[in-house]
């Protein structure tokens, strides 16, 4: 068959700490990607904490200024998006497309280096905001004006700004991550590498460098108005100088909800290298599943104004239908996933246990979230914990899970080292009972009525014991953290050696060694199917069927 | 490939179906047993709100059904396609069933279509403004307190409650059974008014009037026994947000107007003149500060702070503990561009704080009174 050899990027690394400030290997980046997103879920987990722990009892204990508690849930949100769940696929991504597609790099290397670098900077700058005068930003992630606006009331203070700037240079590594990822899946596969033999994970990159690249300059546009009417005397959102309020949040969402699929369809990529794995068989209806992901991003442009239905300026009706109908994509990829594992001969390591998580949890986020899309409940639950409860469930249910298979399914392929799976499996149960304890209750919060965003309630309210579980929840999310970074600690120095493909894989990653080499392949398998590491092994072609050189 | 069929059952798949039907069994009892109560809305007092729950519990039917229909099968599949130890054989590779995939995406679609034309319909009701109603009320949602004016068939004010709480003897009166448009406007930032009863909230947007309308049911209050429903603003607002507390007065008609003609009195009886001699002290607010860091007054006596609220948003000026918590007198509110004299009781010597109460961390002073 048609045989090309790869030309080397690099032949070797340079020494030690060097080498990670200057590389444009995508491994590192994607390695040091992860690293940085982790480092910032703990910082927005720290935040959550600081709200979990006000909340759990009536009365103010922690935030006797509450303007602090305001900058606390403001800045876990915005560090939770945009710099944990963002670059944390997207750092999945750097690591495992290129080598899923059997390429040898990104791309643009150099770009690749520059939108990783972007981040930490941003993330510096947005908690540079905390001492400022009048702390950090303070208006919610979405900082809708005039709340985030300037004024003594409004957002007086130049935290508001710092938020504005980071987020414009997460949005502009985004669009460059972005570019180069559609670059590298068009021009960089290797021969017999169809776009229908790519495997899932690809497909969902590929499909969020889209949305990323078209949505995320309309949030930019929107955030550069912001700081024009902060900073220059702007009155792009002033309704007293002919401005209009709603104008923000319609580019803010337009952005801002293809955003929850950005969030969202690289997790679901995740576990869709994770199920067929640990079931032995291929994913069920490969391609309905691709059509499903196309039709999500599609979808996902036309129901952003369904986070505004009660705002009085949204055409209801259309919104609410599109809303509806993003539902059937997502369930044709729910039943495809629950047919891969049914029949299937499924082995219990953590990366599938996390991806099971995803499954269940990911349903119920799915489920309450057709509650809103029916816009009379909606007027009931919007901005009530309701609400909260619903984007848990995708983000942390749905995305952290997925992160968490992502995490323990490739560390044997970035490490060369097995993560343990008992404490893999402490960490699980602890996530999955602390989430659930923590997230569910918040359902009957926003049924009974409490709005998001308050930082003290009245005890005669009906909400403490909700609240008081929601708070103990949260707490054990934070402890489960513990054993996974214990583990992560003592198996990158005894952890069992992984060899080349530890989890009998499918794809391409798994048909190099462990770590790869700098320019990724000394030779790949023969590319007949979207799974050419399971024919290589099981014979369908000789198993080293593989290219000479050049 | 080979694909062996499995003919026996295994014990794990009575485990299984222990588990779904346990599923099955317990989700409708928790649901509908009193643990279950709370997922559901509070009981709907409004004509609007009782479609809405309608809508709700059909909404909230398909989903249980999903829920245990999926989850069920995800549980079952888990526990029952185990793999066992030194099993290497491949399972049957299956790689799709073009039949049941356009079945599993048909289903959903009928089901999100279904579930699209009733929450539309729902809509129709619950969204409709009449262009005649029987009761206007227009409703100012401010940092951080709420004002109600009630208006006339022609739009024209002809009462203001300023004060949003019951407890104070505020709050916004509406008679049972009348249709009742708010039109809601806000000075500042956004707001949104939220009464969970009514199961319904509607943002307050600086620059645009909204409007919605409702009819509190008839059976919620009697002559002489008004119920009340307790309303919070839902759109984070500022520092002050979760202060913007206000209450739904649901009245019989007829102490509805006993109601309304005794707010027009009061809104129109001149205020008591403040007592003679007594120390008078002038205090200003603008972009929600005053234009006094101090005051001294003498103890033992009376005295007078005449309030000048030329701000945009209601200020008042209460007296607290240097603590800026404990309260030792309070003061109604003074609406944006208007004035007060309050008159204060006479203090011990010592340090006070003189204080908005809507305002608090922006708007303080000292008072020492010798």
């Amino acid at each position: 068959m048609a045989t090309h050899a790869l030309a080397p990027a690099t032949t070797a690394y340079r020494p030690g700490l060097y080498e990670w400030l200057t590389t444009t290997d995508h491994k590192k980046i994607g390695i040091m990607y992860v690293i940085n997103s982790f480092l910032f879920f703990l910082i927005g987990g720290f935040f959550a904490l600081g709200v979990r722990a006000e909340l759990a009892a009536p009365g103010l204990q922690i935030f006797t200024n509450e303007h602090v508690y305001n900058e606390f849930f403001s800045i876990h949100a915005t560090v939770m998006i945009f710099l944990f769940i963002i670059p944390m696929l997207a750092g999945l991504g750097n690591y495992a497309v290129p080598l899923m597609i059997g390429a040898p790099d990104m791309a643009f290397p150099r770009v690749n280096a520059l939108s990783f670098w972007m981040l930490p900077l941003a993330g510096m700058l947005l908690l540079a905001g905390f001492l400022t005068q009048g702390g950090a930003a303070a208006a919610g992630w979405t900082s809708y004006p005039p709340l985030s606006e300037v004024g003594p009331t409004k957002s007086p203070g130049p935290g508001q700004d710092l938020w504005i700037v980071a987020l414009t240079l997460i949005g502009t590594s985004s669009i460059l991550g972005g570019i180069n990822f559609l670059v590298t899946i068009f021009k960089m596969r290797a021969p017999g590498m169809t776009l229908f033999r790519m495997p899932i994970m690809v497909w969902t990159m590929l499909v969020t460098s889209v949305l990323v690249v078209m949505a995320t300059p309309v949030l930019t546009s929107a955030l550069v108005m912001l700081f024009i009417d902060r900073n220059y005397g702007g009155h792009f959102f002033d309704p007293t100088h002919g401005g209009i309020v709603v104008l923000y949040q319609n580019l803010f969402w337009f952005y801002s909800h293809p955003a929850v699929y950005v969030m969202v369809l690289p997790a679901m990529g995740v576990i869709s290298e994770v199920l067929p794995v640990f079931s032995r068989k291929p994913l069920f209806g490969y391609k309905a599943f691709i059509f499903a992901t196309a039709g999500i991003g599609a979808l996902g442009f036309s129901v952003w104004a369904h986070h505004m239905f009660t705002t009085g300026s949204v055409f209801l009706p259309f919104f609410s239908l599109m809303t509806f109908l993003i539902a059937v994509p997502t369930g044709v990829k729910m039943f495809n996933w629950v047919a891969t594992i049914f029949r299937g001969k499924l082995s219990f390591s953590t990366p599938f246990i996390f991806a099971i998580g995803f499954l269940t949890m990911f349903l119920i986020g799915g489920i309450n979230g057709a509650f809103s899309a029916a816009v009379p409940v909606d007027f009931a639950l919007h901005d009530t914990y309701f609400v909260v409860a619903h984007l848990h469930y995708v983000l942390f249910g749905g995305s952290v899970f997925g992160v968490f298979a992502g995490i323990y399914y490739w560390f044997p392929k970035m490490s060369g080292r097995m993560l343990d799976e008992t404490l893999g499996k402490v960490h699980f149960v602890l996530m999955f009972v602390g989430f659930n304890l923590t997230f569910f209750p918040m359902h009957m919060l926003g049924l009974q009525g409490m709005p998001r965003r308050i930082a003290d309630y009245a005890s005669n309210a009906g909400w403490n014991d909700w609240n008081l579980l929601a708070s103990i929840g949260g707490f054990i999310i934070g402890t489960s953290i513990l054993p996974f970074i214990w583990n992560v600690f003592v198996s990158l120095r005894n952890g069992k050696i992984a060899g080349d493909d530890p989890w009998e894989g499918n794809t391409l990653e798994w048909a190099t060694s462990s770590p790869p080499p700098p320019y990724n392949f000394d030779r790949l398998p023969e590319i007949r199917s979207e799974r050419p590491v399971f024919d290589a092994r099981h014979g369908r072609l000789t198993p080293h069927d593989e290219m000479g050189p050049a | 490939m080979s694909s062996t069929p499995r003919k026996r059952l295994a014990p794990e798949a009575l485990i299984a179906a222990v588990v779904v039907i346990l599923l099955a069994v317990l989700v409708p009892l928790v649901v509908y047993s009193g643990a279950g109560s709370s997922l559901f809305p509070p009981t709907a007092v409004t004509t609007q709100a009782r479609d809405t729950r309608g809508l709700y519990d059909i909404v909230f039917g398909i989903a249980v059904a999903i829920f245990v229909a999926v989850e069920g099968l995800i549980i079952w599949s888990v526990i029952r396609y185990r793999r066992k130890a030194g099993d290497d054989e491949l399972p049957p590779q299956t790689h799709g069933n073009t039949l049941i995939e356009i079945v599993w995406t048909l289903i959903p679609t009928v089901i999100v279509l279904y579930l699209f034309a009733i929450s539309w319909n729902t809509l129709n009701t619950v969204d409709a403004v009449s262009s005649n109603p029987e009761i206007r009320v227009h409703a100012v949602a401010q940092q951080f307190a709420w004002k109600f004016e009630y208006l006339d068939a022609n739009g024209k004010v002809v009462a203001t409650q300023s004060e949003p709480s019951a407890a104070k003897g505020g709050g916004m009166a509406v008679p049972v059974g009348k249709s009742v448009l708010v039109t809601l406007d806000s000075p500042d930032v956004i707001h949104a008014f939220y009464v969970p009863k009514f199961l319904f909230k509607r943002d307050v947007v600086p620059g645009q009037t909204n409007r919605f309308q409702f009819t509190v049911d008839a059976g919620e209050a009697t002559d002489g026994h008004p119920n009340i429903f307790g309303g919070q603003c839902a759109e984070l607002c500022g520092t002050g947000h979760r202060t913007m507390l206000f209450n739904v007065i649901a009245m019989s008609p007829t102490d509805y107007d006993a109601w309304l003609k005794a707010l027009i009195i009061q809104n129109n009886a001149t205020p008591p003149p403040p007592p003679s001699g007594a120390p008078e002290t002038t205090v200003t607010a603008q972009n929600t500060a005053f234009d006094k860091s101090s005051i001294d007054v003498p103890a033992g006596h009376p005295f007078v702070i005449d309030f000048k609220n030329m701000d945009i948003q209601p200020h008042d000026i209460d007296i607290r503990q240097s603590d800026k918590t404990t309260l030792i007198q309070d003061q109604p509110i003074t609406d944006a561009g208007k004035e007060s004299h309050y008159t204060y009781n006479p203090l011990q010597p010592g340090t006070y704080v003189f204080i908005c109460s809507i305002h608090p961390t922006l708007m303080s002073g000292t008072l020492t009174v010798h």
